[in-house]
């Protein structure tokens, strides 16, 4: 399953190209750098680096271009910096966010991004980053954001209507309908219980269909996993008997609701239902005790028998091909 | 049942006049004519400026300096500057409604001039009903009931608003200047509801505005010799530790523990905030030799009162994290350990102010500490005390906006400026609790409910009270679209053919569905002025008596033109 990656760190991002049927690039985001892979996610190789002259620098987050077939365009959070390449990671520009400098979490870019140019860094400590030129320049955008611990981050899929991001914090989850420029909180809570005692939101999932559905997922530490269906007004918990435990992903079939499969990932579990949450069956993959599942990408969607690439805190990219839907 | 003629009028006998010594006493119908010839006085000065297309008003040189005419249009700032009209029966019913507007202003920021219309039309229908033998109390009594049907109308048609484009239109209606309310539009949609926004004169002809990221508090560093003098005199600290005091320090040694603490702890960066501080001390703080290894600026404790001092102090402590030292409580340095220290990524200070960004207390403290405050805010009635408690959670929720209004000379920039403030009040209210059909339609649209309560009534005080109401919440839309040049009753014929979601579009010259155009007026506005307009003229309408104290004797004035005088 791979190859040439040391087992000793953990794999803390990862993505891959929207023509992965055809070419087969993802890129893995790892303590230990940025690895890219072209046959997808057998083996891999440093992207940072291709040379290997140089020291590789750790990588919290990646992102590809929606376009990324045309544009090439990659975007890596390192150290105090955003990393892009435009040319599928052979060279990289570097772009100091501010000092003291901040730890990138996640990154996100705009579904209209050959337009518009937009791409945002959710930061531990620095709130929210933005560049509105393809990565040349950030800036922090951070009015109302009380929480500037930032652990996911989604952009809305009709971000050039309505200019829409939600952001999951230490504390619940903020809402921009100004493109990142100012936050309000949402109220995440669970019925008669405050905002603020909500969790910390490791992850969020946004409907293909929001602009219709207004459907919202989000992923909490401690108290499982929630659904608006009225872009963030109210929430519901979902699988209260499956899903304890921090929710480190969630993924949405393309075609939802359409078609409404969803993915969670739980500490070292794949929990899947194909009903939008009525039932859910597990998948637990083959891992040692001391291992947990960080993050995981679906770039053929969630088809039985499609690619999953699967972190771990061990270092490794899973990738299953199992029939894990039960319909 | 009894009917008007039949009861016995309280108080409507014919009394003359009668002069004491010392006052003037003055009955009825003297009172009721007296103060309807200042209302109307003061209405007839306002009703040109009602709707998007105002009249202005001129008003006489009110100082030595400047003689020329102050133009304005709107109410509030003329009935404000209106202090006095020499008829003195007339000068109490002026002065009365003057009041009410000013307060409204000072509320909401705008609808003055419909208040004063709305007044006048309840005012003057009351007084003949009374006069015909209605009942005053009981009349308003039933204008109050009447209010209550009118605001539940009115809440019933409230929609909320939220982006740029919509809350520019919400401001041009209150400051009818486009690119002002489009610059405030885009202000208030980042920064919110309580947002921090200072409105300044400009440095030239344009509108600018600047975004500061974080919080910051009107108090520079205590010595220009704590910040770098690199030509911005500003001083930026990273990973900053933040002191957060009120006490005062009179001997440098009152500041070797904290000092003493962030060494041990190899801390480089200390805002130190202290209620005051000495020379002795400062001279102290500025003797340090290895600002390199630790960097020290010291400011004054925030606010210019106890309480608003603790409320710094409390701010400060959840922001940040640390704990606060009060001089009332008795705390001092002495024991001081580390977790005391508050903490921030990014500190700043410069001669004015300094600021936090990015201060690591708990985050669900603070958003618990910003409902805290926010429940404070709506309990008080008190204007003040609401100012102060929306400034304060504008600068919990971080970040602020300053807006400079330019213009061609000082007067424009001075009452752009005010235009500005009273748009800004109108879309905090707006923000706060949603918008209204604009124009005077909303008022307009509760007339049919108050005819058919007025046509159900059996007690005729109450079927007069809903009548009056029903008629008046008319005059402000006949007055906007008479203002603009058209015929009230024939537009209002078309209005009524188009049916409810439609308004008058005075620019546009024809009717059109609001939703689309957005002809919106800020909730709050509307009900504040409907409560404030039918309250108190309902009141003065229990007014019988008017007692006018004797005035002193003026001395005459000093001849300021006599170089003799100078």
């Amino acid at each position: 399953m791979t190859d040439e990656i040391p087992i000793t760190e953990i794999v803390h991002a990862l993505a891959a190209s929207p023509d992965f049927a055809r070419d087969g690039v993802c890129f893995a985001a790892r303590t230990s750098g940025l690895y890219r892979s072209d046959d997808g996610g057998h083996t891999w190789q440093p992207a940072h680096n291709p040379s290997g002259t140089e020291k590789l620098l750790p990588t919290s987050a990646v992102v590809l271009s929606p376009h990324f077939a045309v544009d090439r365009t990659v975007f890596a959070g390192v150290p105090g910096a955003v990393m892009y390449s435009e040319d599928a990671g052979q060279t990289w520009h570097m772009v100091a966010l501010a000092s003291p400098p901040p730890f990138v979490s996640t990154l996100a870019i705009s579904p209209h991004y050959a337009e518009d140019g937009c791409v945002f860094a959710g930061t531990v400590e620095d709130g929210v980053f933005r560049s509105g030129d393809r990565g040349a320049h950030w800036a922090a955008w951070n009015f109302g954001l009380l929480d500037l611990n930032v652990l996911s981050l989604v952009v809305s899929p009709d971000y050039a209507r309505d200019q829409t991001l939600f952001v999951g914090t230490d504390s619940g989850i903020f809402r921009s309908t100004t493109g990142g420029r100012a936050w309000r909180e949402v109220d995440a809570s669970p019925e008669g219980a405050r905002s603020t005692d909500f969790a910390p939101v490791l992850s969020l999932a946004i409907s293909p269909q929001y602009a219709t559905d207004g459907t919202l997922f989000a992923g909490s530490e401690l108290r499982g996993l929630y659904r608006s269906n009225d872009r963030g007004r109210t929430w519901q918990r979902m699988g209260e008997d499956v899903l304890a435990g921090p929710i480190n992903g969630i993924v949405l079939d393309p075609q939802y609701p359409m078609r409404p499969r969803i993915l969670v990932l739980l500490h070292a579990t794949l929990v899947l239902s194909a009903d939008n949450g009525v039932t859910w069956n597990e998948w637990r993959p083959d891992l040692p005790d001391d291992q947990a599942l960080t993050c995981v990408a679906a770039p053929l969607g969630l088809e039985d028998g499609a690619p999953l690439l699967v972190g771990t805190t061990g270092g490794e990219v899973l990738v299953v091909r199992e029939k894990l839907f039960r319909e | 049942m009894i009917l008007p003629f039949m009861r016995k009028p309280l108080a409507r006998v014919m009394q003359p006049t009668v002069y004491t010594n010392m006052e003037r006493v003055v009955f009825q119908p003297a009172t009721y004519r007296g103060m309807q010839r200042g209302i109307d006085q003061l209405v007839g000065a306002i009703r040109p400026t009602l709707g998007p297309r105002p009249r202005v008003v001129a008003i006489d040189h009110v100082d030595y300096h400047d003689k020329t005419p102050r133009l304005v249009d709107d109410g509030g700032t003329i009935a404000r500057l209106i202090i006095e009209l020499p008829d003195r029966d007339a000068d109490v019913g002026a002065m009365l409604l003057r009041d009410v507007l000013w307060r409204l202003q000072q509320q909401v920021g705008d609808g003055t001039a419909t208040a004063a219309v709305l007044f006048q039309a309840v005012f003057r229908r009351g007084v003949h009903y009374i006069t015909a033998g209605g009942n005053a109390r009981r009349l308003q009594t039933f204008l109050e009931q009447g209010l209550r049907n009118i605001l539940e109308q009115l809440n019933a048609m409230v929609v909320h608003l939220s982006g740029r484009e919509e809350l520019a239109r919400i401001a041009e209606t209150v400051c009818y200047d486009p690119p002002l309310a489009d610059m405030l539009g885009e202000i208030f949609d980042i920064v919110g509801e309580f947002g921090r926004v200072e409105i300044r004169p400009g440095r030239s002809r344009e509108l600018e505005r600047e975004y500061v990221e974080g919080m910051y508090w009107e108090r520079g560093a205590v010595s220009r010799g704590m910040l770098d003098g690199d030509g911005q005199l500003r001083t930026d600290l990273e990973e900053s530790a933040i002191l957060i005091s009120d006490l005062e320090i009179k001997h440098p040694q009152q500041l070797y523990p904290p000092l003493a603490l962030v060494i041990r702890n190899n801390i480089r960066s200390l805002l130190m905030v202290v209620g005051e501080i000495s020379d002795s001390a400062i001279g102290f703080l500025l003797s340090n030799k290895h600002p390199e290894k630790l960097r020290v600026v010291a400011v004054k404790t925030p606010g210019h009162d106890k309480e608003q001092k603790a409320w710094a102090l409390e701010d400060l402590a959840v922001l940040t994290g640390g704990r606060a030292f009060v001089q009332a409580a008795g705390d001092t340095f002495e024991r001081i350990r580390r977790e005391d220290l508050g903490f921030a990524r990014r500190a700043w200070a410069d001669c004015y102010n300094f600021g936090i960004i990015g201060g690591k207390g708990n985050a669900r403290q603070l958003r618990q500490h910003i409902a805290t405050v926010r429940a404070a805010f709506e309990r008080t009635d008190n204007p003040n005390t609401r100012n102060l408690l929306r400034e304060r959670i504008g600068k919990l929720l971080g970040g602020s906006a300053t807006l400079w209004v330019g213009g061609m000379t000082q007067r424009e920039i001075d009452e752009r400026v005010e235009r500005a403030k009273r748009a800004a009040t109108a879309l905090r209210g707006a923000l706060r609790e949603g918008v209204l059909p604009g124009g005077g339609v909303a008022l307009w649209s509760c007339r049919p409910a108050l005819e058919a309560r007025a046509r159900a009534a059996t007690d005729p005080d109450e079927r007069a009270a809903y009548r009056i109401l029903a008629e008046a919440v008319a005059v402000p839309i006949r007055t906007i679209i008479a203002n603009a040049g058209f015929d009230a009753s024939e537009t209002l014929a078309e209005l009524k053919r188009y049916g409810p979601g439609y308004g008058f579009d005075v620019v546009r010259e024809r009717v059109v569905p609001i939703a689309e155009t957005g002809i919106y007026d800020p909730a709050i506005v509307t009900k504040s002025v409907a409560y404030a307009a039918i309250t108190s003229a309902a009141q003065a309408l229990t007014i019988d008596v008017m007692v006018h104290h004797a005035q002193p004797e003026q001395a005459p004035l000093p001849d300021l033109s006599s170089p003799k005088r100078l």
